[in-house]
């Protein structure tokens, strides 16, 4: 079906289609950019998402560890495995010592193939929220009710090949266990005296408890205390019987203090923060902080980052303005023409202006559906290999502030060779060529 | 009594630096009038029809198109009246490569004062009647006499009072002069357009009841 006339918006189209390599290559920039950062942004918002996720319902964490951010790092998301334990009877003390909703003691430095391992109470999968609101969820099998049995986090279970009712020898230390690859001089022994049964596979929770195993707090003090006598000359398997208080030692402890219903803040909060952090033998952190501290540390890189995705931006705004100011060259006597029929030096340059706000509109929009596939495809790739899980989807001020960015720019872009178009002298250009 | 098509009054244009300058005292084309306007090559007849579509400025005097003040008239004032009252045909046409030749007569149309809805109908009855059977063609795919058909048609679309026709045969042979200026005049008798064509070919004169010399417009050294 023919037209019915020509409107402005058909002669801005026309002229696109007129140098569609030129057009293309400057929407394929202009998309490029617009992705590149909206998925630095999403990154941003998926990696401050990501540490939100770790630290879930607690309130506070004691461990003695030399600083607040260290003890959240190791304890939350298995930084390094801390080296200060803190006595049983140091956290029988803290636990007594107010009435919190629970009190959960871990402790770490064991491994498996490079994965670390968390021992602690039942109370870790009844009470303890990886994410808040959202509790514990079996894969497969059960939590663990007694001392040798691990239950494995999904990425762990994805890395080791692990299934149910298989048995494993945990290292203590960091270094290979006895099924992996070589260890080096400074690895942990493996410990092939006390096999653990796989009884459980926990489902993702986007948290870095998705890389560890856990184990029940019996079990590890029983392998350390296994070396311990060991060390001692005593041969022999060791069991809970053999314990002595030395041997009864963990690495934090996970504080949830009272709320009122309803609400997950604690008015006890910062008092209680107060009491524990007098007592010099330990570390108290406030999790939610730590991590704002610590994006306020990353935030400079971040920023960096940022900036060069804006860089890329604005080069491809200029990519549009001069792909633009030189087509004008060519199109002075197209100009020339819509001028002697009519056409003001006003909408003349509003013509070439509307031409750079398509070709960025179009550039960004496709910007936002390339950013939205890719992370469509990197969530699915991330969570099927290691566990991770990212929201894919694009936050929508920052797509918003991107897009308007974009076409702010595009309109700027423009402004240059709609001048060019605005001030072609007409009789001069209407004369045939030479 | 018809407003005539245009009245140029004390008219004087000058290029910077140059010898010679425009000056027309007097000039006037009735309304359906044809108008030779003669002169050799360089002598400035394409300057005065330059000046008399608003796209140059005169130094003095006025200029009226169907009894519209060109010469005080500014910016998109000025543009939209042009669109409005007059046509212009170009010896090297000056189509809208790209588009086709029914667009190429929507763009005369979409600057002037016709109802959108008219413009398909006005468009097509009007490149039917000078010969061009497939309007939705682009107009690079046009013969040559099919492409000045096309630009006839888009002078004539907003049926405006003068048409202004700069050495449309120029570069025809004296075959297809005849033939172009046979369509040129007698779209104009038919639409009631005044014509005012210039030309260096003394075959012409024989065309035009009217024919003005651009030699006795030009003061100064040129002279």
């Amino acid at each position: 079906m023919s037209a019915k006339t020509l409107t402005d918006w058909q002669i801005v189209m026309r002229s696109l289609r007129a140098r569609p390599l030129s057009t293309w290559i400057t929407i394929g920039m202009v998309a490029t950019s617009v992705a590149l950062l909206l998925v630095l942004f999403g990154m941003r918002t998926a990696a401050r998402g990501a540490f939100d996720r770790g630290s879930g319902n607690i309130h506070l964490l004691v461990s003695a560890d030399p600083s607040p951010l260290v003890a959240v790092l190791n304890g939350i998301f298995y930084a390094n495995a801390p080296s200060n334990p803190i006595a049983w009877s140091k956290y029988q003390s803290i636990r007594g010592a107010f009435p919190y909703q629970w009190a959960i003691p871990t402790q770490q430095g064991d491994s498996y193939r490079g994965s670390p391992t968390m021992a602690t109470s039942t109370d870790f999968f009844s009470k303890f929220e990886p994410v808040a609101g959202e509790p514990w969820k079996l894969a497969s099998g059960k939590f663990f009710e007694r001392p040798f049995e691990i239950v494995l986090g999904s990425a762990a279970a994805k890395a080791s090949g692990l299934r149910l009712g298989q048995e494993v020898f945990l290292t203590h230390g960091s270094g290979a266990s006895r099924e992996g690859s070589e260890p080096d001089e400074h690895a942990g022994h493996v410990h092939t005296e006390y096999p653990f049964k796989v009884v459980g596979v926990l489902e993702p929770t986007g948290s870095a408890h998705d890389r560890a195993l856990f184990i029940d707090l019996e079990s590890s003090w029983i392998l350390h205390a296994f070396d311990r006598r060991e060390r001692a000359g005593i041969s022999g398997i060791t069991t809970a019987a053999d314990l002595e208080d030395d041997d009864r030692k963990v690495t934090g402890i996970l504080l949830r203090l009272p709320t009122r219903p309803g609400s997950d803040a604690s008015a006890a909060m910062q008092q209680q923060f107060d009491t524990l952090r007098r007592d010099t033998a330990i570390v108290v952190a406030q999790p939610a902080q730590q991590i704002q501290k610590l994006f306020e540390i990353v935030s400079n890189v971040d920023g960096i980052f940022i900036g060069m995705a804006v860089v890329v931006l604005i080069s491809s705004s200029l990519s549009t303005m001069l792909a633009l100011y030189n087509s004008m060259a060519a199109r002075t006597r197209q100009i020339a023409v819509l001028r002697v029929l009519g056409a003001s030096q006003g909408r003349v340059f509003g013509l070439v202006l509307t031409e750079s706000l398509v070709i960025t509109m179009a550039g960004a929009l496709s910007g936002i559906v390339l950013a939205l596939l890719g992370g469509i495809a990197a969530s699915a790739w991330l969570k099927a290999s290691i566990g991770l899980v990212i929201d894919p989807t694009l936050d929508p001020r920052s797509t918003v502030i991107v897009l308007g960015g974009a076409v702010a720019l595009g309109g700027i872009a423009g402004i240059l060779p709609a001048w060019r178009a605005y001030q072609v002298p007409v009789a001069d250009n209407l004369r045939p060529a030479a | 009594m018809p407003v005539p098509a245009l009245t140029i009054r004390d008219l004087r244009f000058s290029y910077p630096d140059a010898s010679w300058a425009l000056s027309v005292p007097h000039l006037q084309v009735e309304a359906g009038d044809h108008v030779l306007l003669v002169g050799g090559s360089g002598r400035g007849k394409s300057t005065l029809l330059q000046v008399v579509a608003g796209l140059r400025e005169p130094g003095s005097g006025s200029v009226e198109v169907a009894g519209v003040r060109m010469d005080t008239l500014r910016g998109a004032a000025r543009d939209e009246a042009r669109g409005r009252s007059i046509g212009m045909i170009f010896q090297t046409f000056n189509l809208l490569h790209g588009f086709t030749a029914l667009e190429n007569v929507f763009a005369a149309l979409m600057f002037s004062s016709m109802p959108v809805a008219e413009h398909e109908h006005r468009a097509r009855a009007l490149l039917s009647t000078l010969g061009i059977a497939d309007a939705d063609a682009e107009v690079d795919r046009l013969s040559v006499g099919q492409q000045q058909r096309v630009a006839v048609a888009r002078a004539l679309a907003a049926r405006p009072a003068l048409v202004l026709a700069d050495e449309p045969t120029a570069s025809l042979d004296p075959e297809n002069t005849e033939t172009a200026m046979d369509l040129i005049q007698s779209a104009c008798r038919a639409e009631g357009a005044a014509l005012l064509c210039t030309s260096h070919d003394p075959s012409m004169r024989a065309r035009f009841a009217r024919i003005e010399s651009i030699d006795a417009m030009i003061a100064g050294a040129a002279r």
